[in-house]
């Protein structure tokens, strides 16, 4: 199937969004302005969804005319694209969403056609369902691990460094007592946080713990 | 810029062909997809997290309700999304110099598309039809493609080295670390925050 490659699903949705002449400020650009407050980082509700690696939200407001002599046209309605790679199953994620994050959900598909609320969890999965759209090809570099195995390697990585540089030259003894501590403060420490944009510190390499 | 987020761009691009041709996109993805030697140069590039390819129909556009006019559209549309290191430039640059013939078995179906070498019309076509991102977000925004990988293969390693060194006499302990970190050593680093890219 064209969505998965090995752990990863590629999700791919489109929403569109409502038309309404007699409102000021329609809803597209409404959408466009709560999306551009909202945090990118650790605080970000994708966060949260902690199985998301990487994600979007778009305003698709036509399709593009090329120039003749391919013929010019328009779409009718304007389009909420949600593209997302996570790790795990569809109806997972998206009763993930309407979970953890539902204010955020709400705030973003109200303003889309058939929209039926967080609140009926199986009533939102069947909505996004009539939204996807099915993808025809679906690359991933890396797709055999998780975002938490991910984000902990990554920190190990970073870490294991840091302990290289400062412990050179240590007597045997003395280094394998060192590299046991370090073991443990490594399997002991937190889970780094998805999407935290901070510096690369973490506890392990923390003088403090020396 | 909403389009990037620490080290990852997020780009969006869509196509119109005609509906004729879709299909035989549609086996040249096939073929791909059941051929991973044929992902070996997309892979090779190490720049790209993830990447997809959608053909949406122009009858396959969603219609929830009677109050959404439906699309009446001639062509069928694909739309690109790419999510890579480096910046637009260094992107483009690359699929045309490393990818050109793929990347033309792709989109020389969608209309007038230039072909993605010289690179100057490559380029002034994927402006023409690439679309900003309104939100984006990314897990591990300090790090690449390449630092992902590299610190899979370190984890591995560690896992091992664990394993395999607890009941190791001081002096045994040295050799068998010495020999863990020249394995380990073209991988270690750290990441760290993203330079300005255009």
């Amino acid at each position: 199937m064209a969505n998965e490659n090995g752990q990863v699903y590629g999700l791919t949705i489109l929403s569109p969004i409502i038309e309404d002449q007699r409102l000021d400020i329609e809803h597209a650009t409404q959408l466009r302005w709560y999306l551009e407050r909202m945090p990118r980082d650790h605080h970000s509700p994708f966060a949260k969804v902690s199985s998301t690696y990487l994600a979007r939200l778009v305003v698709l407001d036509d399709v593009v005319f090329v120039g003749k002599p391919a013929c010019e046209e328009h779409l009718k309605s304007r389009y909420l694209i949600f593209e997302t790679n996570f790790d795990g199953d569809l109806d997972t994620y998206l009763k993930r969403m309407a979970a953890e994050v539902p204010t955020f959900v709400h705030d973003v598909w109200q303003h889309c056609v058939g929209y039926p609320g967080v609140e009926n969890v199986d009533a939102f999965v069947t909505y996004m369902k009539k939204c996807q759209i099915e993808t025809t090809f679906f690359f991933a570099d890396v797709n055999d691990h998780t975002v938490q195995q991910t984000l902990i390697a990554l920190k190990t990585q970073s870490s294991l460094a840091h302990f290289v540089e400062k412990n050179q030259g240590q007597p045997p003894a003395e280094l394998q007592k060192l590299f046991g501590a370090f073991l443990k403060r490594l399997d002991t420490e937190p889970p780094p946080l998805p999407g935290d944009r901070r510096g690369d510190k973490s506890p392990a390499e923390d003088p403090a713990h020396d | 810029m909403t389009n990037i987020n620490g080290k990852a761009y997020a780009m969006n691009a869509i196509t119109p062909m005609k509906p004729w041709k879709t299909p035989i996109l549609r086996l040249i993805f096939f073929v791909f997809g059941a051929f991973k030697c044929l992902q070996a140069d997309l892979k090779n590039l190490s720049f790209i997290h993830f990447a997809r390819w959608v053909i949406i129909g122009r009858n396959q556009f969603p219609h929830l309700s009677s109050e959404q006019p439906a699309e009446n559209l001639h062509y069928d549309y694909m739309i690109f999304f790419s999510n890579f290191n480096g910046t637009w430039n260094q992107y483009i640059d690359a699929f045309s110099a490393v990818l050109a013939t793929g990347l033309n078995k792709i989109w020389q179906w969608s209309e007038k598309f230039p072909g993605s070498v010289p690179v100057t019309p490559f380029k002034d076509y994927i402006r023409l039809v690439q679309f900003d991102t309104d939100y984006y977000y990314n897990c591990y925004p300090k790090a690449t493609t390449n630092d992902v990988k590299a610190a899979l293969r370190v984890q591995d390693a560690l896992n091992h080295f664990k394993e395999t060194s607890q009941t190791l006499s001081p002096a045994e302990f040295e050799k068998a670390y010495q020999d863990f970190l020249i394995k380990v050593q073209p991988d270690l680093g750290s990441t760290g925050v993203a330079p300005v890219g255009t």
